[in-house]
């Protein structure tokens, strides 16, 4: 009776230790998957997935977040925007347009460039370990990765220093939470030479072309030319300008290549004027009667462009991205913009002398009033990446939006708010003002012979460089030089004519506030900020100008502050912050 | 699934044991009494369990003969009236003698109530935690609608918080306050029915319902199935729930059937609800006259608000450009048009009954309700059966089975917003224009086109639908399936009584059905946009989740000699896996008329989710007890959980608890008649918090934005290595005090917990790791001190038939930070941003949250500042100026009735004026700074004046000064019930005191900063010069002006005192039924929240503080009031 009772006990307790032994032994009862998102263990298999995160790092630095900072870091600052018509107005955007910049801005977030940044160093943390598995990644191939990716960590960390100038710098990719992250900014020339030296070892191993069947790649994603772009600008910060001169030749060079090899293909732009290289100075450029704006801004994938992103209309059936921030900020056919061309701009454009930004000389000829900005000051907007059509013509028939001193000129069809230009990062035109830049800088001040040999040839080729810009925005049939090399003998003058130049060329394209920080740190002073402030409309201009000359802080005042948020959870920040901006706060009372 | 079949298997090897050798093939004999032969004594064979294998029953002369299965089984003989003997099967000749059973020794039945939950079977009296339980008894004939009804007010350390009046939402629960600031971590008790816990995860698809979703398990059982309420409060009562219960327990317990004839029993209740109606609002004539005002007052332009600025509120009389003019003519009172009085009816019926071997309980009921706000409408058909059949004395199977349907038609807009913001001038439906009447059309403002009117509405009145139209137009209806069958075994495996060791083991197998159904549609009448801009959408979405458990438990009871000790061992073994999975379609731009997204339309975006989880869990439990009065219990429970990485998987959460009955001891027994209680109870316990996502411990790697033609994905997180569970010790101490046999008792709790390695959510990082937070960190330390007070009465005042009880409760619970990280402390308290309606959220360590900060508020300017400059006073005269004691002549001149005026100037501390330079005095500022980046706003005559407490002539943050706190010095309830004969009378209250709160339901409903309607109280608005109020003047615009700063205008005393309900109940008598063939027949009328008295002017003071915020009114839909009348009929 007992035994019996006893052998059932225990059979019914072996039946139960059996059962929990059963889950005990599967101890991966505990462990589920995602059906949803893939997890590390099952990524990094194939070169499918490398090319997966690499597409996802440029999808990144397409997104809005990072394309409106490269816009109100490199351009908001300077003297060409100014608070667009938008109701109700974007308070943070504001505050930047009118020089009142605090620490809690929301423009000084940097969050977006740092996502991109880990993407590119996760690839590169990974990415070797699939070409070991995966027989189909080639050891090519994934050179060409890395320098890819490298090129655009690079890219991003350029874009935070000329914004921030000292910035935590890291190229280990974060993927724990136990990684030490609250890093001490490096200092503004330390990082830029690690990101020469790094670009420098990868420039080898990019793609110089993309297959033939992806004609987008070839301006869409590095190149080597896109790297050597990158180190071109790098050098010219740092100003060494052989290597800047050296880089933007390789370049032109290259540039001049691609637009053989395409016209033997029968692609490049031809110009029914036949071949024009020789009319501008044998730089491979887009005649503007030719359509040069919609080709370079609005198709994109155009010749004369080095790296650009490309965007498409985000609407059904579009797959793509649209370039939203340049839809809300530059405004589009049913968005009033946030940004408007300033005061200066539109009056610049109405001028026929004492102009400041265009030349005197080019009287009439100069698309580029319409290319940048909607020529008439009472109803000024952006043009460039916002129209889909910039139309000029020889003659006065065209009608449109047109202004009492260029009847012939007609602006229209306003892009869609999901914009669908292309972003251009690098093109041809901006690297050979960086070249004529450089060249002017290795001239001599003074007025002995010795000097007047030296510069001659400088002041030649920086000339022809800026000449041949500038010539291609020149609306006429028979081309005069409204340019004369004569009125710029002197390194002051050539420097002026550069930077004018990249002024009234590259307007609009997030490069002004850059050029002129540029020039700030290579004067040691502030007086090319101030010249810009000063020309500026809608802001407490005195204010800011006592800021910019102060001895102490004229510098810092330059570039940006950090964020309020981030100096709170990196306190390495916080005790490096930018001293000339405050966070806009008083303490509270207990 | 391969647990079921281990289930299956053991039961089919146990009954394989019943088979064995044999000698014996038959028996035979006669069964007898001192009388001689029974005739029909029964003879059965029975096997070790009792279960009967075999029987016979004796002819008329007690012979019998009986075919014998197993040898080694029993025989028993029973006869009525006569001692059962049992022998065992050693012989095949019985003659059996029996004894009557009607001369009985002397026995004293000992009998002790058993705590039965998921925990030991310990008598009640044994228990040394913190619980409290409510019997539903009480509620017995009386029309309680839901389990939180019932518990209003009745648990000790039990916050009880309406969440809104919408049919299908519940309430937030609260014990014993917030344990953690993590919103990683659920902040409701757990709920426990029948010892399951409902499984249902649809969290990934609707995070805002998960509450109503929590709650629905509460209305998803019909409080007259429910047997008791338990709420298990410290943490070594709910240690057996592990992490699953850290924030306290509510145990149901459901009826089962009993031994009995059948019982038909059924109840109706007819509810009748409204709506109490909050704040008076203005009519379209004083909207209109307040709107100019505003728009007048910054410009002091004529033009600001005429017929061409703004056609709405002009009164037109003819097109002139605008043609929609006769639309804004009315005097609507929108709530009014939206709300109604709501019905409910609920019928339920149930039958139970039973037998020796098996006993049922089968409810079914059907609700049926219309809400309080117009179109609401709700059915719900929920059935309970509950089975028992007893196999044989040692086994016991149970199945359970529940099933819930809802159908809830929900509005789709939430138009009680809506109705208290919308312009009153306008219309509901659109006039037509050659009779000037009304006609069925619902006027909606237009979006588009030419002539839609001023561009001020744009982004405010444009954008409020009719909500008249949405709730008749627009679709929104939730269908729900809920089902969750049960199987239970129990098994005696050794002894069945005290005087025996007993193994006893349940094996149940759990599961849960849910499934949804939403059907959403919004036709273009609602919502007059262009076509492209999404007019006509509809979405249907659909979720299932299945969840499966199983609980294996072995609990042993040595039965000792020694009668002085007991003790009682249990182990569990508990297995829960889970999946839910979603699909859902949106569509906009469809054809109108079609309310199927799978038409297509414009843009046509498909979804779906899918979310899984699984847990182990293992518990020990141990109680002893040494002559009854001195108790130990101890608990200990492994967790394991799909939530954390490898190292951090399982979580270890003991408890001890122990109980001294002092009234026990032999020195105390003097006292016994009048303390029959005395017991000490401290406890210290531990348990943890899981999150509640998946996968955080991973790298995951999604699909991102596409790049040129290449499809393109991206890391998504960082991983959280070190997550590691949040941990909650807790020390309670209790004290039972009953007093004149049980009739008065008293129990008093004290306790203290501190969370730690709270898992905070968003944590942020540097974002120079490219993410900008990390999902969750173990960061920070908080604790939470608090007593309770309990009291109830058992016949406690007696006279003749009337008898009378009572319940009180009151508690306090604080709680405090101790550690936080410095970046998450940082990130918590805002910074003041000068804006009108914006509150300083301040946290700091070491001190309770809910504190309330703003300025203060000292009534309005009187005069204009360059009126004040022009009267150019004294000192001395300006301070006779402030007191209304210049002399007569000064009123007279200006025409100004003599009384205190103020004017908006700087003063010093000792009330002089600040002059400047040239003598003139200096005009108060407010947040004014020298670089312009500042507000920079000058008062003037109508704005606030604000309490410039630094003296500083500029109102900043620097003036913000602390305005009382949101935590209440005593919270609680009580109540009395009444019984006459066959009447009850119960009465429930409940109260809080001590507390403030930040009314912004008032704050906006009198700001006159935009366009939506306002408070009645602007009426009394400063206009003009001279003018002495308490309401500064309209000025439209966010920036304009500054008079609607948090203050302690706003700050109110939340103290309340609410009647929950009052029930009267009537039961006939038996005998009075008799005749028509009824057991019971008992009426009853009650009345739910009838009032509150509160000195607050809000609608409803019911509001406490959550997280760090204050406890802050946003007009929430108040909690409704109703009337139920209901009747019970036993067949």
């Amino acid at each position: 009776m007992i035994t019996n009772k006893i052998n059932k006990l225990g059979l019914s307790l072996s039946t139960l230790c059996c059962l929990c032994a059963l889950c005990v032994s599967c101890s991966d009862f505990l462990e589920i998957k995602s059906r949803e998102e893939i997890l590390l263990e099952d990524f990094w298999v194939e070169k499918t997935d490398v090319d997966n995160i690499v597409a996802g790092c440029y999808s990144g630095l397409q997104s809005d977040n990072v394309i409106s900072r490269m816009i109100v870091w490199g351009e908001a600052r300077s003297e060409n925007m100014m608070v667009g018509e938008h109701d109700p107005v974007d308070g943070n955007l504001q505050n930047i347009l009118k020089e009142n910049i605090k620490t809690k801005n929301a423009y000084t977030t940097w969050d977006g460039f740092y996502s991109v940044i880990n993407r590119c160093n996760t690839v590169l943390k990974y990415a070797p370990g699939v070409a070991e598995r995966d027989p189909g990644y080639t050891q090519s191939e994934l050179k060409a990765t890395i320098a890819e990716m490298s090129a655009l960590r690079d890219l991003c960390y350029f874009y935070l220093i000329r914004a921030f100038r000292n910035v935590p710098y890291s190229t280990v990719a974060y993927t724990d939470d136990d990684q030490v992250m609250d890093l001490p900014p490096s200092q503004f020339y330390d990082v830029l030479d690690s990101l020469i030296l790094d670009l420098e070892k990868v420039q080898s191993y990019a793609l110089t072309r993309y297959p033939e069947t992806k004609p987008e790649y070839q301006t869409g994603r590095i190149t080597k030319c896109a790297i050597w772009a990158m180190l071109c600008e790098m050098y010219l910060w740092k100003q060494d300008y052989d290597n800047c001169i050296k880089y933007a030749d390789l370049v032109i060079e290259d540039k001049k290549n691609y637009v053989k090899e395409r016209r033997g293909q029968g692609q490049a732009n031809q110009s029914s004027y036949g071949n024009t290289d020789s009319r501008f100075n044998g730089y491979p450029l887009i005649d503007c009667r030719n359509g040069a704006y919609e080709a370079i801004f609005i198709d994109g994938n155009s010749q004369e462009t080095i790296f650009e992103l490309p965007f498409d209309k985000a609407d059904p059936g579009y797959s793509r991205l649209g370039n939203s921030a340049v839809g809300r900020l530059y405004g589009s056919s049913d968005y009033t913009s946030f940004i408007k061309p300033s005061n200066t701009v539109a009056e610049d454009g109405s001028k026929s002398s004492q102009r400041v930004i265009y030349a005197d000389r080019n009287k009439s000829f100069d698309s580029r009033i319409y290319w940048n900005a909607n020529g008439d000051n009472n109803y000024g907007s952006i043009s460039k990446y916002a129209y889909q059509m910039v139309t000029i013509s020889g003659s006065s028939s065209i009608t449109g939006i047109s202004h009492g001193l260029y009847s012939y000129a007609k602006v229209n069809n306003v892009d869609h708010f999901s914009n669908s230009s292309p972003w251009i990062i690098y093109r041809l035109t901006d690297i050979m003002l960086l070249k004529a830049e450089a060249l002017s800088q290795k001239l001599r001040e003074g007025t002995d012979q010795a000097v007047l040999e030296y510069n001659a040839p400088l002041l030649a080729e920086a000339f022809s460089l800026v000449n041949a810009v500038n010539k291609r925005a020149l609306y006429q049939v028979t081309l005069t030089d409204t340019l004369l090399a004569s009125a710029y003998s002197t390194k002051s003058l050539m420097e002026d004519l550069v930077m004018q130049e990249r002024h009234r060329e590259l307007m609009f394209e997030g490069k002004r506030w850059f050029d002129i920080v540029r020039r700030c740190l290579r004067e040691g002073n502030t007086n090319a900020a101030c010249n810009a402030v000063a020309r500026r409309s809608g802001l407490n201009a005195q204010y800011v100008l006592n800021t910019l000359r102060s001895p102490l802080i004229g510098m810092w005042a330059i570039f940006l502050p950090y964020n309020d948020e981030e100096t709170k959870v990196n306190l390495n920040l916080a005790a490096n912050q930018n001293p000339a901006f405050d966070s806009g706060e008083s303490s509270i009372s207990k | 699934m391969r647990i079921l079949k281990s289930i299956l298997l053991t039961m089919a090897l146990m009954l394989a044991t019943a088979a064995g050798a044999q000698d014996i093939t038959s028996v035979h004999g006669t069964v007898s009494d001192e009388m001689g032969g029974l005739m029909g004594a029964t003879v059965c064979e029975i096997d070790g369990t009792g279960r009967i294998i075999n029987s016979a029953v004796t002819d008329l002369n007690g012979n019998f003969t009986m075919k014998v299965k197993n040898p080694k089984d029993k025989i028993r003989f029973t006869y009525v009236g006569m001692k059962a003997q049992v022998l065992p099967i050693n012989k095949t000749t019985f003659n059996i003698v029996m004894t009557s059973a009607t001369t009985l020794k002397e026995v004293t039945v000992k009998s002790k109530k058993r705590m039965q939950g998921n925990a030991l079977p310990i008598p009640e009296r044994e228990i040394s935690y913190a619980t409290q339980t409510i019997s539903m008894k009480e509620f017995e004939g009386l029309g309680i609608t839901s389990v939180d009804e019932a518990l209003q007010g009745r648990i000790a350390g039990l916050d009880i918080i309406g969440n809104s009046g919408d049919l299908g939402s519940g309430s937030t629960m609260r014990l014993r306050g917030v344990s953690s600031l993590s919103s990683l971590t659920d902040s409701n008790p757990l709920i426990v029915v029948d010892g399951n816990i409902r499984e249902v995860n649809l969290s990934d698809f609707d995070l805002a319902g998960a509450n109503n979703e929590k709650f629905a398990e509460l209305l998803n059982i019909n409080p007259e199935d429910i047997a008791d309420i338990t709420v298990l409060k410290d943490a070594a009562a709910t240690a057996v729930y592990g992490s699953q219960g850290g924030n306290g327990v509510i145990e149901l317990k459901t009826k089962r059937g009993v031994r009995g004839k059948p019982k038909l029993t059924y109840s109706l209740k007819l509810t009748g609800t409204y709506q109490p109606k909050g704040y008076n609002l203005l009519t379209g004539d004083d909207y209109t006259m307040m709107l100019k005002e505003a728009y007048f007052n910054p410009s002091q332009n004529d033009n600001a608000a005429d017929q061409y600025t703004i056609p709405e509120i002009n009164y037109l009389g003819d097109t002139g450009g605008f043609p929609d003019w006769r639309q804004y003519r009315a005097n609507t009172d929108w709530r009014d048009a939206v709300t109604q009085w709501g019905l409910r009816q609920n019928h339920y019926v149930t039958i139970s009954g039973g037998g020796e071997k098996a006993s049922f309980r089968i409810g079914g009921g059907f609700d049926h309700e219309t809400g309080t706000m117009i179109e609401q409408k709700l059915n719900r058909f929920s059935t309970r059966v509950a089975l028992d059949y007893n196999v044989s004395d040692r086994i016991r199977v149970s199945t359970n089975f529940a099933l819930t349907y809802t159908k809830n038609d929900m509005n789709y807009d939430g138009l009680l917003g809506i109705a208290q913001k919308k312009m009153p001038n306008m219309s509901i439906y659109e006039i037509d224009p050659d009779t000037g009447k009304e006609t069925d059309v619902y006027y909606t403002m237009p979006r588009s086109g030419p002539y839609i009117g001023s561009a001020v509405f744009e982004h405010d009145q444009r954008t409020y639908v009719n909500p008249v139209a949405s709730a008749h137009l627009a679709k929104n209806q939730r269908r729900t399936y809920d089902m969750s069958p049960e199987l239970v075994i129990n098994y005696q495996l050794l002894g069945t009584d005290d005087e025996h060791h007993q193994l006893n083991w349940r094996g149940s197998v759990y599961m849960n059905i849910f499934n949804q159904y939403d059907d959403k549609a919004y036709p273009w009448e609602l919502n007059p946009l262009k076509y492209g801009d999404g007019i006509n959408s509809a979405y249907t979405g659909s979720s299932k989740s299945v969840s499966f458990n199983t609980k294996q438990t072995l609990t042993f009871i040595p039965a000792f000699k020694n009668k002085d000790h007991s003790v009682m061992l249990m182990g569990r073994f508990e297995l829960t896996s889970g999946s839910s999975n979603g699909q859902s379609t949106n569509a906009v731009g469809l054809v109108t008329g079609v309310e199927a997204p799978s038409a297509g339309g414009l843009k046509y975006s498909p979804g779906s989710w899918y979310n899984q989880w699984r847990s182990m869990y293992y518990t020990f439990s141990t109680h002893y007890a040494f002559k009854e009065r001195y108790i130990a219990d101890f608990t200990v429970r492994a967790d394991g959980t799909t939530k954390f990485g490898p190292g951090h998987r399982w979580g270890y959460f003991p408890s001890v608890s122990l109980k001294w009955i002092v009234s026990d001891e032999p020195w105390m027994q003097k006292l016994k008649p009048i303390l029959s209680t005395l017991a000490l109870r401290p406890s210290w316990g531990r348990v943890g918090n899981q999150p509640n996502q998946n996968y955080l411990y991973t790298s995951k790697y999604g699909g991102t934005d596409k790049y040129l033609d290449m499809s393109a994905m991206a890391p998504l997180n960082i991983r959280l290595t070190d997550l590691k569970w949040q941990i909650v010790s807790s020390y309670n101490v209790g004290l039972d005090i009953h007093f004149l046999d049980e009739k008065l008792n008293l129990t008093v709790e004290g306790y203290r917990s501190t969370t730690s390695d709270m898992l905070m959510a968003n944590y942020r990082i540097p974002s120079n790791a490219g993410y900008a937070t990390v999902p969750y960190r173990n960061s920070g330390k908080m604790r939470n001190i608090g007593w309770e007070f309990h009291i109830n009465t058992n016949r406690f005042i007696k006279a003749g038939k009337f008898y009378m009880d009572m319940n009180a409760n009151f508690g306090n619970n604080r709680n405090e930070i101790l550690e936080m990280d410095e970046y998450i402390l940082n990130n918590l308290n805002s910074t003041y941003q000068y804006k009108n309606g914006e509150y300083l959220q301040r946290v700091q360590l070491h001190n309770p949250f809910g504190a309330i900060y703003g300025f203060k508020y000292h009534g309005v300017y009187t005069h204009n500042y360059n009126t004040f400059v022009r009267l150019n006073l004294s000192d001395e005269e300006y301070q006779q100026f402030t007191k209304g004691t210049l002399p007569d002549e000064f009123y007279e001149k200006y025409g100004w009735k003599k009384q205190p005026y103020s004017a908006p100037v700087a003063t010093n501390a000792d009330g002089s004026l600040i002059r400047d330079a040239k003598g003139q005095p200096l005009r108060m500022m407010f947040n004014y700074t020298n670089d312009a980046s500042g507000r920079n706003y000058k008062f003037n005559g109508g704005d606030a004046i604000y309490d410039d407490a630094n003296h500083d002539g500029n109102i900043n943050a620097l003036d913000i000064c602390y305005l009382g706190s949101s935590l209440p010095k005593l919270t609680g309830g009580f109540g009395f019930t009444f019984n006459y004969g066959d009447w009850r009378l119960s009465t429930q209250f409940t109260y809080r005191v001590g507390n403030k709160i930040l009314n912004m339901s008032r704050l906006n409903l009198e700001s006159m900063i935009y366009n939506d309607n306002q408070a009645q109280a602007v009426n009394y608005r400063w206009r003009k010069e001279s003018d002495v109020t308490t309401i500064p003047r309209a000025m439209h615009g966010e920036y304009t002006a500054f008079n609607s700063l948090v203050s302690d205008r706003y700050v109110e005393d939340g103290s309340y005192l609410r009647m929950s309900y009052a029930q009267l109940s009537y039961a006939l008598k038996k005998n009075q039924l008799k005749w028509i063939g009824l057991n019971r027949l008992s009426f009853y009328a009650s009345i739910n929240n009838p009032f509150v008295l509160t000195k607050y002017s809000g609608v409803d003071p019911d509001i406490s503080q959550s997280g760090y915020a204050p406890a802050i009114d946003y007009a929430q839909t108040p909690r409704s009031r109703s009337y139920t009348l209901g009747v019970t009929v036993d067949f």
